[in-house]
């Protein structure tokens, strides 16, 4: 039963010593059903016991992502974890080996990892330096040679001007650099407003970074594009004596602009010793180079190894244990320590109580020191209410979710996520009632089902977001061929499976006999007689009808189950007994007529209007009506429906007026023993507290406050009650009566999508198959097998992908408005077990999705 | 009007603005922060918040200086994001913003050259919210020659009008036959603080008058008031500092340097000109401003500035006064819908907060008794709101 209704949760405490906290906690863990409860959420996660250890997870943590990062750059591929039980039973076993106490493994860890990212990152930034150094070298052997091109010869050649005012034999210096390529411009700017214009000068493209990438790739390392387009730039102003002023400040403005400056040789000789000279310094490097890379692929393929038993790569494994360990303070710190001993709550199911027990001892006899484990003992959980906690299955949970998404369950309110599992699928197969579409979406269900293996390896596949809902898809598909067979609907055409009761004759069609009913769905005779649409639209719309109102009463049903349960029987006789009657007997009444309806015949043109007849029967109550649904018995109708609209009128007050009266009245008998009352809470906190020995001023004087208020909030509510349970009730039955009316309209959705899907279904027959294929020839062949391409195409597009999502959203409107209002309180939380599983698994799928 | 247009091309940043209003800190965070012992724990506390990414790679211990640059990194990165998500007037109103910072820059980095800093750790201490390309050539700088560094360097920079029109003004007001050395003489007593005072007053005149121009009527009412505020903030202070200051012996000579200091717009400008340009004392100051706002008010409590060996880190200075009451404005500016204001309160909220967090470090760097006076020392952003 634990999904009709969730799960029976009972409220412990928990107390472990300091020194088995981590032992006890890690084997809870594996329990997957503890429920935590903060001991006080207002305390900053930062001034809770085990906060620092939490940081240092977090530091762990960040220091693997760095890793991470280098593992990528240097395509080194990691074994992902896949099974994560296993992999908890090996951080058992390497606990079980080490001898050691539990929570010290963590330490080793943190250093081990630590150690790793330096050693590693102190590789890479070698490497990282090398290559830089490399980039210098060749950009200088770029540079010079380039210079050589612009300046030419005839550098080398000046002579000292024998007469100072011969401008022809002026000597020229020159400054030779690299910048950056975006600061060219300003470079020009402001060399030429320094020097007033008295300065060549030449700025030519590096393409460097294309020799950078082309030198990373000849070491088979990742291209990044880090690194700035870069230019040379020459600059030749007049005058060449080392000291001159000038001289010095160009050489600031270009010292300003942080990139090398060169010298640039006298002679030709200098200039090829240079070059030599350069040449070998580059080969040096680039040896280094390969060295060090060496060495730190050598550092990462110790990451990516998968130790023996492990069934990951060890970075994945010190990851996963180091996600485990922070989630195991985490948890640890909703617990509140009180000298050397913790103390904390949690909500456990029901029956639960042996094992988590079993497990504390089981934790005593591993426990190498064999301290005292924890103990646990029931505790009265006022004032909190229970989590909800569904025992969910692949099945249940796309379901349950669908429901959550609403609203989480009330503790122990019925569940609508077992009703959904056929109802959803249902009603969305009525308005996708197509029997290839529908087999279409079966086909896919199936193959998500069955492929289900193969398809979570591929991460991009479009069907791989779609494998936790494939029971989900396969239900819809099935029922919607379901109905497709029902409405007789292939693609817009009518299938003549069991052979038709009709057969055409002399332009007219006969009935073979007069007990021939075609047995399963509509006869196929319906499409070719011309009043088709007509025949099947005032059908669909009765079949919507019918199943809303079932739909609904199941739902006003399910309110009274839920106020048994609850013992509210106020609601009971006061709200779910009249809603009952006044859907019944309203709208009931109408599904009933309309199934009278279908079962008699009517003779000449006295077939009654289901719609004129339920206005009548409002509006003019004591009329015979002139066309009676049911043939010979006017009077027998006008009875039933004068006592009917009776009840449904006198249910009206009845919803309204009772309870706000017998509360009020409740009130008012409570009002002489309340001072009783108000003082309960305050006793219990009171004794809760005793009970933890504890005689912090500060916490017990905050318990009475909170205690305080709380009485005082109660006191201040039941002033305002009465006025408020008037408007309440009014506006519930307000919403009632009127819902009936609009939700039962709304219901009609299930005709208006199907027509959707059919007429859109039909249209796309009609405009790209009907009549294109009857072409002959070889024309006639392509022209077909181009119509085709469209058609399903279109098929695919429309109906396939956006209609299934239409009726999906309709399917989900009609669950959570029309269904879900009629009982589902939805102001549950969720149950959040304590489980490492849960937190692996989490982390596994990231890991995977990157 | 413009409300309805407003979102058009200005929506989303606003929005992004509104969504950072989460990231300040919080009372109880302040609380919380004062509680922490160490630096290594105000670094881990700050890691819980919004400042978490900015911190992750440093070392625990990080020094005051670095938390400080860390801090405004990210504040810069934010708006530089807002910046390159605006279109038009806002780009434009959003690079002016940035002037301010941009002439921080230049003349702490010409101050540091003058003091013979090196050129590394200058670039390194500047704030990341002025940088511009240029800012490195500033190395080129000889000596005390302005002129050149503005000739050079500055010419093309955002903040090279105000340079310009500063060094004019300097020299015109040499006396008529002037030679090329008193240029230089004047230029070699100048002060990098009057250098900033004089650049900020002219960068205040022409935001003012920016907003005045271009922007559309709601932005204007909200940015014209609190630029009106600051600029006689501005006023305040100049005269303030300047009462009892040794450097400027003469009456006459402290007045021109007053006129030439105190911007020329604001709720005191011209009305209280005279009077405020001759208040030697504190009450003379307090008698000239007394007509405007609650300026008195703020006076009121303001240490007497001629007894200024006295001032301990204790004193609640003239500064803090008017940061308490510039911080209350700009929360309430932020609040305000469709107007530019929203951008600049963000900025100078943004900027207390790191105030508040330099303060706090350097309190719990230094290790202070927890009941010193200088724990309360700093100004809430929008705490002001709640009362």
């Amino acid at each position: 039963m634990s999904f009709f209704r969730s799960k029976q949760m009972r409220y412990y405490s928990l107390v472990i010593p300091r020194e088995s906290a981590w032992v006890v906690m890690n084997e809870l863990a594996r329990l997957d059903q503890l429920h935590f409860v903060d001991y006080d959420p207002q305390l900053p996660m930062i001034s809770r016991p085990f906060a620092n250890y939490v940081k240092r997870c977090d530091d762990s943590i960040f220091k693997l992502s760095c890793l991470e990062q280098l593992l990528k750059e240097f395509k080194k591929d990691l074994i992902y974890c896949e099974n994560v039980d296993s992999l908890l039973d090996y951080f058992h076993q390497v606990q079980y080996d080490r001898m050691k106490p539990g929570h010290t493994y963590f330490d080793e860890l943190e250093q081990e990892i630590d150690q790793k990212k330096i050693q590693i990152q102190e590789q890479s930034a070698n490497l990282q330096n090398l290559l830089d150094r490399v980039n210098i070298i060749t950009e200088q052997k770029l540079v010079l040679e380039n210079a050589k091109e612009i300046l030419g010869q005839s550098v080398f050649q000046q002579q000292t001007p024998h007469n100072v005012n011969d401008y022809q034999q002026l000597k020229f210096g020159q400054i030779i650099g690299v910048i950056d390529k975006e600061e060219e411009v300003r470079f020009k700017r402001i060399i030429f407003r320094v020097t007033k214009g008295n300065a060549w000068v030449q700025i030519k493209d590096l393409n460097n970074e294309q020799i950078d990438n082309s030198m990373r790739k000849s070491f088979h390392l990742n291209q990044n594009n880090a690194s700035q387009p870069r230019c040379l730039f020459v600059i030749v102003y007049p005058g060449a004596e080392e000291s001159s002023s000038f001289r010095m400040k160009l050489m600031k403005v270009c010292d300003s602009f942080n990139r090398q400056r060169i010298e640039y040789p006298n002679s030709m000789d200098e200039m090829q010793k240079k070059m030599i000279e350069l040449s070998q310094q580059l080969q040096e490097a680039k040896n280094l180079i390969e060295m060090t890379k060496q060495q730190l692929e050598k550092s990462l393929d110790g990451l990516v190894l998968q130790k023996q038993g492990c069934n990951c790569s060890y970075f994945e494994y010190m990851r996963l244990y180091v996600l485990k360990e922070k989630y195991l303070y985490v948890n640890l710190n909703y617990l509140t320590m009180r000298g050397s001993i913790f103390t904390g709550y949690f909500w456990l199911p029901e029956g639960m109580e042996l094992v988590v027990e079993e497990k504390l001892r089981n934790a005593m006899k591993n426990n190498r020191d064999h301290y005292p484990t924890g103990q646990i003992q029931e505790m009265k959980p006022y004032p909190y209410t229970p989590p909800t906690y569904f025992n969910l299955n692949e099945v249940t949970m796309p379901f349950q979710e669908i429901v959550n998404t609403y609203g989480v369950p009330r503790y122990q309110e019925v569940n609508p996520g077992l009703f959904t599992i056929i109802t959803f699928p249902f009603l969305f197969g009525v308005m996708f009632a197509d029997i290839a579409h529908g087999f279409m979406l079966f086909l896919c269900g199936i193959y998500l089902i069955f492929w289900r293996n193969s398809l979570q390896k591929q991460t991009d596949s479009m069907f791989n977001q779609m494998i936790p809902f494939r029971y989900l898809i396969i239900l819809m598909g099935f029922f919607a061929l379901y109905n497709g067979f029902i409405y007789n609907d292939y693609l817009s055409i009518s299938l003549n499976l069991f052979g038709s009761c009709y057969s055409p004759e002399n332009e007219e069609w006969k009935r073979e006999s007069k007990d021939c009913v075609y047995p399963f769905g509509v006869d196929p005779v319906w499409q070719a007689s011309g009043s088709s649409l007509n025949f099947m639209n005032s059908y669909k719309m009765k079949l919507s009808v019918i199943l809303g109102v079932i739909h609904m009463l199941f739902g006003i049903l399910m309110k009274g189950v839920n106020t048994l349960f609850f013992k509210n029987y106020l609601d009971f006789y006061c709200e779910f007994i009249p809603q009952l009657l006044f859907m019944i007997c309203t709208f009931g009444w109408m599904d009933f007529i309309i199934i009278v309806k279908w079962l008699n015949t009517y003779e000449n043109n006295t077939d009654p209007s289901i719609i004129e007849t339920m206005i009548n029967q409002v509006l003019k109550p004591f009329d015979e009506p002139a066309n009676p649904v049911f043939p010979n018995d006017p009077q027998f109708q006008l009875r039933v429906t004068q006592i009917l609209t009776l009840i449904a009128v006198i249910c009206i007050p009845w919803m309204l007026l009772p309870k706000p009266l017998i509360l009020g009245s409740r009130h008012d008998n409570n009002k002489v023993s309340m001072s009783d009352s108000q003082y309960q809470p305050l006793v219990m906190e009171k004794q809760v507290s005793e009970q933890d020995e504890d005689n912090n001023q500060q916490f017990q004087s905050d318990l009475q406050n909170a205690a305080n208020l709380r009485s005082f909030t109660e006191q201040g509510k039941e002033e305002h009650d009465s006025g408020e349970i008037w408007v309440h009730q009014m506006i519930e039955t307000i919403e009632f009566v009127l819902g009936g009316i609009s939700n039962t309209a709304s219901y009609l959705r299930l005709w208006a999508l199907s027509l959707a899907h059919g007429q859109l279904a039909e249209v796309f027959y009609d405009m790209c198959l009907a009549g294109k294929l009857d072409a002959g020839g070889v024309l006639g062949g392509l022209l077909g097998g181009y119509f085709y391409i469209v058609f399903a195409l279109l098929t695919f597009g429309v109906l396939m992908t956006m209609d299934v999502m239409e009726c999906f959203l309709h399917a989900l409107r009609l669950h959570w408005v029309e269904f879900q209002n009629k009982f589902y309180k939805a102001d549950g939380y969720l149950f959040n077990g304590y489980s490492y599983k849960k937190i692996l698994n989490d982390n596994l799928k990231q890991a995977n999705s990157k | 009007m413009d409300l309805c247009v407003f979102g058009v091309d200005d929506g989303y940043a606003e929005a992004i603005i509104r969504g950072l209003r989460a990231s300040f800190l919080t009372e109880a965070q302040y609380q919380q922060m004062k509680n922490c012992a160490s630096i290594p724990e105000l670094k881990s506390f700050l890691e819980e918040t919004d400042y978490q990414n900015c911190l992750q790679a440093d070392n625990p211990q990080i020094p005051t200086s670095i938390l400080r640059q860390r801090l405004k990194k990210k504040l810069a990165d934010e708006f530089e994001y807002i910046e390159a998500q605006s279109t038009g007037t806002l780009t434009k109103y959003l690079f002016h913003l940035r002037c301010r910072f941009m002439i921080d820059n230049v003349v702490n980095m010409i101050e540091g050259l003058k003091n013979k800093i090196d050129i590394e750790i200058l670039l390194s201490n500047i704030d990341p919210l002025g940088w511009f390309p240029e800012i490195k050539n500033i190395k080129v700088l000889e000596g005390d020659d302005y002129s050149s560094l503005y000739r050079d360097v500055l010419i093309d920079t955002p903040i090279g009008v105000y340079f310009m029109k500063f060094l004019e003004e300097s020299i015109e007001n040499l006396h008529e036959n002037r030679t090329l050395n008193d240029i230089q003489n004047l230029f070699r007593e100048m002060k990098p603080e009057y250098i900033r005072t004089s650049l900020k007053k002219m960068w205040l005149e022409d935001f003012y008058l920016f907003c005045e121009q271009e922007l559309m009527p709601t932005s204007q009412e909200a940015l014209l008031e609190l630029l009106k505020f600051e600029a006689d903030f501005k006023t305040i202070q100049v005269i303030y500092n300047s009462i009892g200051n040794r450097d400027l012996n003469t009456a006459a000579k402290i007045i021109t340097t007053r006129k030439q200091l105190c911007p020329t717009i604001g709720n005191l400008y011209p009305d209280c000109e005279k009077m405020y340009l001759q208040a030697m004392t504190l009450d003379a100051l307090r008698e000239a401003v007394k007509g405007c706002d609650n300026y008195r008010d703020l006076l009121k409590d303001a240490p007497d500035p001629l007894k200024r060996e006295e001032f301990n880190v204790q004193t609640k200075t003239l500064d803090d006064i008017m940061y308490d009451d510039e911080c209350r404005r700009y929360a309430l500016a932020f609040d305000g819908q469709g107007s530019y204001g929203v951008f600049y309160s963000y900025l100078k909220l943004k900027e207390q907060e790191i105030r508040n967090i330099i303060w706090l470090a350097e309190m719990i760097s230094r290790k202070l008794a927890k009941n010193h006076p200088g724990w309360k020392k700093i100004i809430i952003p929008f705490s002001h709101l709640g009362k």
